[in-house]
């Protein structure tokens, strides 16, 4: 195959380009277990289709004989592996990408690593795959892994799957091994959703039906893999079947006489004329012009990134979905979704994360975890967090309606990650199934007697004053006293602290993230619904989390959130110990307890400062009071 | 003409090929007696071991069953297609594609376009390759045409490219029962055409040119090879009769409102006429309407249907406004998206993203061939608008002199915002690669540089040229890469990236590279470059250059700050650079590709990959990843 393409770039590269330039792109993903043999199908994959120079060549001799497990033949492996770190580890660690292409199509495998981190990777990497490589050692048969590897596949929406049971050479090429394999997959593939599979025998070391039919397997009447990878259908062909949509990703203005959408189609096609619906405002044009640089389009389909004109003036923006009226998005702000939890620190239910769908962030948060997955048996199990690697369905509110499809029926519209609204990183990805209708039946319901009627005849800017701070750093003797002084100047007040909250409306949760997380939530609704009765209400609770306080804060309008920090040094607040409890904590008879086993997140920017350990309570109150008084809060 | 080899007669090839391969001949005597290639020899022969005789025979499922062999004589279906093309109206533009298409829907029968195109040359339909004739009868030393190549018509090709407008080679030959090729081709070969029944005259050639400027929906710039360039050619191009002639260098010819030009020509039985193709200036001529040869001699006439100066002016105006350009494989298919416009797609909606989201992004800009493909893409994503980003290049002050050049060139061509940046600390102690040595220089002069520009105007997203197939480290690089407010890349922290939603939020100091270009490969590149006509240094091409060899690496000397040692004396040799440095730390590779399909052919037959002139990757395994770490691309 390739001496032939040899043949025609030494003699003829302008048909040799004519031929390249109309490939087409199919992105795989190879997956299995530590040593299955991933790397090794990659590197063959990469060396018979001779994309690997000379330099490179020689950089994997040497490092074979350095590093190999090959007892210094070529080790394909080393091709493939980057980073240092995991060179002296021997097993990869990341998911990367390799590139490699033959006279029909151009291929972007993702590689990823097989060991405990492998969900994260292996989501990530199938992510933008149109086909998966279920690797499996003939040996071994169906394990555990390739029933997880499997899952994850469907779970994420991989139309075609290659099952290619590799180390053939290894069983002498047995048909009946082969046959065995294959019969355990089905019977196991069944209870997932994976329309088509092609099971292969191969040898990835010897290269057994990856490119040329084996002379070993003279039983196998099938395709070999690299025909089937240059022959199977890609995704972007399934998207433009769909209906259209294109998030809209950038207003393009650079004059008052242009105004152009610019996006990429996630599905379907758009035709100059054709009648639109922007989501979620839900108004209607028609498309005027598809502008490029190369000209304008009559039509452009799924993938294309295009600028769109629209027949009237309409007001569109980034993070706004045009689709086609006759088959609209759905809006919604509430989903059953499958979220995949990537990040270290654990998914908390009713901590607010951003979340970014399309070209669109919206800020939202997991509010109820119906079950966990376990990857391995597909067994359903209950949780009230989320860790690393976790796959669950769990139910999620937005802040804002947005326009989505379910995944299962278009990936691009119905994907989406989770970011932390602290750290930024991401940390979770997850796949919308369906909204959940409940949100159409509650209405707000307008009443005419307003918050701002209710804080007039109480003479008063209803606020919320949010104290936090350490155990034991005075926030309850401060928040009292400053109480008392409102009080005697005529203001009304009410003091939310853990006495009146936690033996009541709390009494259900105890001490652990996830109950802090639901404990501040509930005291931020209760300050909200207080503050709209027109009262200053003051709050005196440890609430360690910077994205709970923010919670509380997003629930009130600007202004009216008011954080005092109560600093005092940690072996201050721990000499007081007024409640004895930084003994109990030390002893270990008290855990998850702020400062000790639990962290605690500083306020980065608050309102009021104070510290108890230079100032006395009194002192402290008098700041509160005057800087309430210099904000305008109170006359 | 060669005939279709039927089945049977493959078989019977196959058959005897193994025969004297089992006779012990060698696979070249073989390949020679019976007229397989070698690979097929091999298949054969390894069929035959595994299965016998029978699996010799080509099996049914590998050949299509309604394949044109199978179904129909050949001769039949070249007459059929030659009364096809005969047959079809005067806006119909054939291509291999267009006989792909003819033989699935008439034919029933579906083959590759590389098949098709074989097809094509066997029928005899094929237009000749002037663009290869040309560089043939350079390669051949044929008087006068070095000079044709790198003078007029040079120029005329740039002239071109200042207008976006594609290069034609346009013709036509005769074939087939005294019928003639009426053709334009591409620079890369590929050809339009249409069948007359006898020579063409002046109204064919005018529509032809018409409907060729709808398909190409481009400016087009024709080239007619005149009687004394094809006195030039190889005989299997001087039967080429040439019907009009244009004096060189020829003028452009251009086509105006996109979206109207296009409706017109898919609706054939609205005759296209040439109102809506001006000519730009009066060197159009033509010889008289019967059949001239380009052996006879005739004087020639001005066409006279010119437009006014006026239309002339706003034509003129609306090529630079409109800036459209050329790419019959980058405009949309009916079929799946190539793999160029799907990772042209991709770019620019990354791009897109990054503007979107960011606060004060930047494009850094190396004047190499990655850097001018991300340029290319940048103006196609805010099209019509231009980037909204200005572009950043830190300058080492040890680069090539034709780069600086280039730079200020494309300041003035595109009116991009060019920002420069050089380590006043590095310029002040006069660090250079000479005295401080490559991984110093490097480092102050790039790596500390960078971090001071990004710092000093507040950049929060940079964009990179960097690519994942370059390096193994590169292969695990984000597209959005997350860097510390100290500027540093950890490896093991990285976000993961899925389907195409990127996170690119960050706490104020921290800084984000974006990679636009992360999925292409070198081929990639170039074959885009080549496609798009995207300028680039002329380094990138072959020329008398001259260098010195140290430590087996070709070095340039490019002006006189270049120390020589005792015994080195700079030899002119004809050298190329594969990639763009610092020029003492950039290997030149000996070559004489002095075009991009030579170029490309060069480096796909070539076994060391790219970045092995960059003398900075060798310094240690891991060093490319080291260096990222630290703020180094």
């Amino acid at each position: 195959m390739h001496k032939q393409s040899e043949e025609l770039i030494a003699n003829n590269i302008e048909q040799y380009l004519n031929v390249h330039e109309n490939k087409s792109l199919l992105r795989f993903i190879t997956c299995g277990s530590v040593d299955d043999g991933k790397s090794t199908l990659i590197g063959r994959l990469l060396y018979d289709s001779k994309v690997l120079f000379e330099d490179q060549l020689s950089a994997m001799e040497t490092d074979s004989k350095k590093w190999g497990t090959q007892r210094g033949e070529l080790d394909f492996a080393l091709l493939v592996d980057g980073l240092a770190a995991e060179r002296e580890q021997g097993i990869s660690i990341d998911v990367a990408y390799r590139f490699f292409s033959t006279d029909r199509r151009k291929f972007i495998v993702a590689d990823t690593p097989g060991h405990e981190q492998y969900t994260r990777n292996m989501v990530t990497g199938a992510s933008t795959a149109d086909v998966a490589i279920l690797l499996v050692d003939a040996r071994e048969g169906i394990i555990t892994q390739t029933r997880n590897h499997a899952y994850i596949v469907s779970l994420l929406g991989i139309r075609n799957v290659v099952l290619a049971v590799n180390k053939m050479d290894l069983i002498d090429y047995s048909e009946t091994v082969f046959n065995a394999v294959v019969e355990e997959y089905q019977a196991f593939a069944e209870q997932l959703n994976i329309p088509n599979v092609a099971a292969i025998p191969v040898s990835a070391l010897r290269g057994d039906n990856i490119i040329e039919q084996s002379a070993n397997t003279p039983w196998y009447h099938g395709t070999t893999l690299l025909s089937y990878l240059e022959t199977v259908k890609v995704d972007t062909d399934h998207a433009k079947q769909l209906p259209m949509r294109m998030p809209v990703q950038w207003v393009n203005r650079p004059n008052l006489d242009f105004r152009g959408f610019a996006g990429t189609l996630a599905s379907g096609e758009i035709s100059v004329g054709d009648a639109i619906r922007v989501q979620p405002s839900g108004k209607t044009s028609s498309v005027a012009r598809i502008v490029t640089m190369d000209g304008d389009l009559d039509k452009a389909v799924a993938g294309q990134s295009v600028t769109l004109t629209m027949a009237d003036e309409i007001d569109i923006s980034r993070g706004d979905v045009i689709a086609t009226t006759e088959a609209p998005a759905s809006s919604a702000d509430q989903f059953e979704t499958t979220i995949v939890w990537m990040h270290e620190d654990a998914l908390l239910p009713g901590r607010p994360y951003l979340l970014k769908i399309g070209t669109k962030t919206v800020t939202a948060t997991i509010t109820n975890i119906k079950h966990q997955v376990n990857v391995n048996t597909l067994e359903h199990t209950a949780a009230t967090s989320l860790e690393l690697n976790a796959i669950a369905v769990c139910n999620i509110n937005t802040d804002q309606q947005i326009a989505f499809d379910p995944y299962e029926e278009n990936r691009a519209m119905g994907s989406f990650i989770l970011i932390d609204r602290i750290s930024n990183a991401t940390v979770g990805a997850g796949m919308l199934h369906f909204a959940l209708r409940r949100s159409d039946n509650i209405h707000m319901q307008a009443v005419d007697v307003n918050k701002q009627i209710r804080s007039e005849l109480k003479k008063q800017k209803a606020s919320v004053v949010w104290f936090t701070g350490l155990s034991g750093s005075g926030k309850s003797t401060v928040a009292n006293i400053v109480e008392k002084k409102l009080a005697s100047m005529g203001q009304h007040t009410y003091l939310l602290d853990g006495d009146n909250v936690r033996h009541g409306l709390n009494k259900d949760l105890g001490f652990t993230d996830v109950d802090r997380v639901e404990n501040i939530r509930r005291i931020g609704e209760v300050a909200k619904l207080m503050v709209d009765s027109g009262l200053i209400v003051l709050t005196a609770f440890i609430s360690p989390f910077r994205s709970e306080r923010a919670l509380a804060r997003s629930l009130v309008d600007d202004g009216e959130f008011i954080e005092v920090f109560v600093e005092t040094p940690l072996h201050i607040a721990e000499e007081r110990d007024p409640k004895g409890l930084y003994k109990k904590a030390r002893k270990g008879e008290l855990k998850n307890f702020t400062g000790i086993d639990s962290p605690y997140e500083a306020p980065e920017n608050p309102e009021i400062f104070v510290d108890t350990s230079v100032m006395s309570a009194e002192q402290a109150a008098e700041k509160v009071i005057a800087e309430l008084r210099k904000n305008g809060l109170i006359g | 003409m060669k005939s279709v080899s039927t089945v049977d007669s493959l078989n019977a090839q196959r058959r005897r090929a193994v025969q004297l391969r089992l006779a012990g001949e060698t696979l070249a005597a073989v390949s020679n007696e019976v007229g397989l290639s070698t690979p097929t020899i091999i298949a054969a022969f390894k069929a035959f071991q595994t299965g016998g005789w029978p699996a010799v025979d080509v099996k049914p499922r590998g050949r299509r069953k309604q394949s044109a062999n199978s179904t129909e004589p050949a001769a039949k279906l070249q007459e059929s297609v030659v009364q096809t093309m005969l047959n079809s109206s005067g806006n119909t533009l054939w291509t291999t594609e267009r006989v792909q298409q003819w033989l699935h829907a008439e034919k029933n029968t579906q083959v590759s376009v590389q098949t098709a195109n074989t097809y094509t040359q066997q029928w005899g339909l094929a237009p000749p390759n002037l663009n290869r004739a040309a560089r043939q009868a350079v390669q051949q030393n044929r008087a006068g045409a070095a000079q044709w190549m790198e003078g007029e018509f040079a120029d005329f090709v740039n002239a071109a490219k200042k207008h976006r407008a594609t290069v034609l080679w346009i013709g036509s030959v005769s074939c087939h029962d005294s019928h003639t090729l009426l053709f334009a081709q591409t620079q890369r070969g590929k050809s339009y055409w249409q069948l007359h029944p006898a020579q063409p005259n002046r109204q064919h050639y005018l529509q032809f040119v018409s409907t060729l400027s709808d398909v190409i929906g481009a400016p087009l710039a024709l080239v007619q090879p005149s009687k004394e360039l094809i006195a030039l050619f190889n005989e299997d191009v001087a039967s080429l009769t040439v019907a009009t002639q244009i004096q060189m260098p020829s003028k452009l010819i251009s086509s105006k409102a996109p979206n109207k030009n296009r409706q017109t020509a898919k609706n054939t039985t609205n005759t296209t006429n040439t109102t809506n193709t001006k000519l730009d200036a009066t060197t159009l001529s033509e010889q008289s309407e019967q059949d001239k040869t380009m052996n006879q001699t005739e004087p020639t006439q001005p066409i006279d249907h010119l437009p006014s100066a006026e239309q002339q002016a706003s034509n003129d105006d609306n090529i630079m406004n409109q800036a459209k350009q050329s790419s019959s494989a980058l405009n949309p298919s009916a079929e799946t998206l190539t793999h160029l416009q799907r990772l042209e797609a991709e770019s620019i909606h990354i791009m897109r993203e990054v503007v979107a989201e960011a606060d004060n992004p930047v494009m850094l800009y190396s004047m190499g061939k990655d850097s001018a493909v991300m340029l290319h893409l940048a103006r196609k994503a805010f099209f019509p608008a231009p980037p909204p980003f200005p572009l950043l290049h830190v300058d080492t002050t040890w680069k090539f002199q034709a780069m600086y050049q280039f730079r200020e060139q494309l300041v003035k061509d595109y009116g991009v915002e060019l920002i420069t940046h050089v380590n006043p600390e590095g310029l002040e102690k006069d660090v250079n690669p000479f005295t401080h040595g490559s991984e110093l220089h490097t480092n102050i002069m790039k790596t500390e540089a960078l971090r001071q520009a990004l710092d000093k105007h507040g950049f929060d997203v940079a964009f990179g040229g960097a690519r994942r197939d370059e390096e193994k480290s590169r292969a695990k690089e984000r597209i959005f890469s997350f860097r510390t407010a100290q500027h540093r890349w950890e490896p093991k922290n990285q976000r993961p990236e899925l389907w195409n939603l990127f996170n690119s939020r960050k706490q104020s100091g921290e800084t984000i590279r974006a990679f636009p270009i992360s999925n292409w490969t070198e081929l990639d590149i170039w074959q885009y470059i080549h496609l798009q006509n995207i300028p680039i240094v002329p380094l990138y091409f072959a020329a008398q250059r001259p260098v010195v060899e140290r430590d087996g690496t070709l070095i340039m000397v490019d002006d006189e700050r270049m120390p020589l040692n005792k015994d080195e004396v700079p030899m002119m040799r004809s050298v190329r650079f594969r990639t763009l440095g610092c020029y003492p730390l950039t290997g030149a590779v000996e070559s004489t590709a002095t075009t991009l399909p030579e170029i490309i052919q060069e480096m796909l037959l070539t076994k060391t990959s790219e970045r092995q002139g960059r003398m900075i990757d060798h310094d240690a395994a891991a060093s490319m990843e080291k260096k990222k770490q630290e703020g180094y691309f």
